[in-house]
This record gives structure tokens, C-alpha cells and sequence, in this order.
């Protein structure tokens, strides 16, 4: 984590500097904190939830159902699983690292985040009204083999390594 | 938002009431306390992380990708059409009504499909929080396997979807 930190303080001090040759750095600081506000209480409500969630999933579930050892059924399940998250960026993220971390198989945590990626219903009002749900079944309908794909991938991963 | 916020509102209160009714106060506290420590991992992380969005949202204007989109063809214009949508800055009520403008308005539909799976896969300012809020690792292997998959959803959109849907660019377009 003090590596990524590191990465990323980096980062925001060079996109910093360059909008600041602009002039619009402050526009940023402000955009930044702006979003930061409204995010904020869903971040700490998605954490009590998957503090809540950790502590309630029996580990028997996760062994049976999530982890490496589930294989194709875990990732099944993580992809559904990402599909039905319907929230947004702050609230799934820690709730995908709470099951990650409860002992669920790297396959189905890839999966769960490549399912909640592209399949996410969230996006599904915006993207039916705007663009037709033809167009969501067909994102969709594509998006449901990689991400099971995805998490295959993933699973090799970590039974080959 | 606010919806998000009242189903995790009450999704926190029925799980608890399960917890209270399971273990007791022990396990609603063995509950908080885990939730604290997660916040209090991603903390540091979460600032810097809305830092950088901030940033990349007035350095990536719409008007650039649109200069971008307009000037590749073929099989390139979905990589960058995918890469596009990655750098697109906003949420879906900024982002669908921006796709919307283009219809009718001779972009290919691929190109539209790609460039919506390049949102959903690269997302350049959600990228700071899935390595914050999950971990680095995991961010890294995810986006990494499925950095293709755009492409691959665009290039079978190409090739079996040319026209998109019958009412893509005739009565949606005009909306």
C-alpha cells in the first residue's frame, strides 16, 4: 500500500504541475474535493457494510463457494456476483476486497471485478435511455463469457504460480 | 448517489439487526472495528486518490476526445476509440449524453461500443480507487487481464453488428 501511495502522490504532483502551467490547477483541487465530499459518506457506509459482511459470511461459505478451490463455480458466482453489485466504484470496491481477503480464490475476486466492470447494472438506466437497451444486451451478452473468461485466467494464475 | 445511499443505509441496519440477533453486542462491535481498520487503511489512499481525478477532469476535455475520435478509421479507430473511453472524464450522466451526441451523426456504432467498453475497463479515474479501496495487486491483475477485451468487443461489433441496431441512428439519434 505505501508503494502505491508513493505511485500515486507522484502522479497527482505531475498532473498537478501540468495543469498548473495552465492555470487550472485549482479547478482540479477543487473538482477533487468536490466529488471527494459527495463520495465520502457512501465510501464509509460501503466499508461498515463490508465490515459487516466480513464478520457475517461464514468462512465455511467462502471455502465452499468462493474459493480456489471452488474453481468454475466460484468464478460463476463472482461474475453474477459483480453483474448484481449494483452500486458504484466506492461502495463495491471494499466490498470486493472484504471477500478477497475472507479467502475467496483469486478467479472468482477477478472475475467479481471484471463482472461488476462491465456488466454493472448501475450504468443500465443511462446507457438504455441514451443509447438503446439493445445496445446493454449486447454489451452485456459480450461482456458475460470474458469476464468468466477473466477469471479464469485468473484462477490459473494462482493455481499455477 | 442518493439512492446508493439509502440501500447501503438500509442494507447496514438489516445486517446489523442479523448480527445483534446472532452474536450480540460482541459480534455488531467485532463488526465496526473491522469496518474501522479498512477505513482506516484506505484513508491516505482515498485523498490521494480524489486528488488525481480532480486533476485528470480539467486536463481531459471532451472536445479532445472528440478531435480523437474523428480522425481514425478501421481497425485502429477501435483501439483508440477503446483507449478514448478510458480517458473520458465523468460519470454516466456526463458520459451516455456525450456517446448520444455523436449518433446520427456518421460514427460507426463499433466505435461507440468500444469506446463504452474502454469506459467500463480503463477508466483512467477510477483506476486510483480500485488500487485504493481493493488492493494494488488485484487492480493491476484485473486490468491487465482484461486490458484486450475492449478491442475484442469492438473488432466483434465490427464484424457482426456494422449498422448496430435499427433504431440506433434513426429515432435515437434524434433525440
Amino acid at each position: 500500500m505505501t508503494l502505491t501511495i508513493i505511485i500515486f502522490s507522484i502522479l497527482a504532483a505531475v498532473l498537478f504541475l501540468i495543469n498548473l502551467r495552465n492555470g487550472k490547477h485549482w479547478d482540479g483541487i477543487k473538482s477533487g474535493f468536490k466529488q471527494l465530499v459527495s463520495a465520502l459518506p457512501i465510501i464509509l457506509l460501503a466499508m461498515l457494510l463490508a465490515g459487516i459482511l466480513e464478520t457475517l459470511i461464514p468462512e465455511e461459505f467462502i471455502k465452499r463457494w468462493l474459493s480456489q478451490e471452488a474453481g468454475l463455480t466460484g468464478i460463476f458466482l463472482g461474475t453474477l456476483g459483480g453483474l448484481l453489485m449494483a452500486f458504484g466504484p466506492y461502495a463495491s470496491y471494499p466490498i470486493i476486497a472484504i471477500i478477497y481477503h475472507s479467502g475467496a480464490g483469486l478467479g472468482t475476486t477477478i472475475a467479481m471485478m471484471a463482472g461488476w466492470s462491465f456488466l454493472n447494472l448501475v450504468k443500465l438506466p443511462f446507457e438504455g435511455g441514451f443509447l438503446g437497451y439493445k445496445f446493454s444486451l449486447l454489451r452485456i451478452g459480450l461482456g458475460l463469457p470474458l469476464c468468466v473468461l477473466a477469471g479464469l485466467i485468473a484462477h490459473l494464475i494462482e493455481v499455477l504460480l | 448517489m442518493k439512492n446508493t445511499s439509502i440501500t447501503l443505509v438500509v442494507a447496514v441496519v438489516i445486517l446489523m439487526l442479523v448480527l445483534f440477533y446472532i452474536g450480540g453486542t460482541v459480534l455488531v462491535l467485532e463488526s465496526l472495528n473491522r469496518a474501522w481498520h479498512t477505513a482506516m487503511r484506505a484513508f491516505v489512499m482515498i485523498i490521494i486518490a480524489f486528488i488525481v481525478i480532480g486533476q485528470l477532469q480539467v486536463l481531459i476535455s471532451s472536445d479532445m476526445i472528440k478531435q480523437w475520435l474523428d480522425k481514425y478509421s478501421g481497425n485502429k479507430s477501435i483501439v483508440v476509440s477503446s483507449l478514448a473511453g478510458g480517458l473520458f472524464p465523468g460519470g454516466p450522466y456526463i458520459f451516455y449524453p456525450f456517446l448520444a451526441s455523436f449518433k446520427g451523426k456518421g460514427i460507426p456504432f463499433y466505435l461507440i461500443f468500444s469506446f463504452v467498453a474502454g469506459k467500463q475497463s480503463y477508466d483512467v479515474t477510477r483506476l486510483p480507487l480500485e488500487a485504493g479501496l481493493t488492493t494494488p495487486g488485484l487492480a493491476i491483475l484485473r486490468n491487465l487481464i482484461t486490458f484486450p477485451f475492449p478491442f475484442i468487443m469492438g473488432f466483434i461489433a465490427r464484424r457482426y453488428f456494422p449498422e448496430g441496431f435499427n433504431n440506433f441512428s434513426q429515432e435515437e439519434g434524434n433525440r
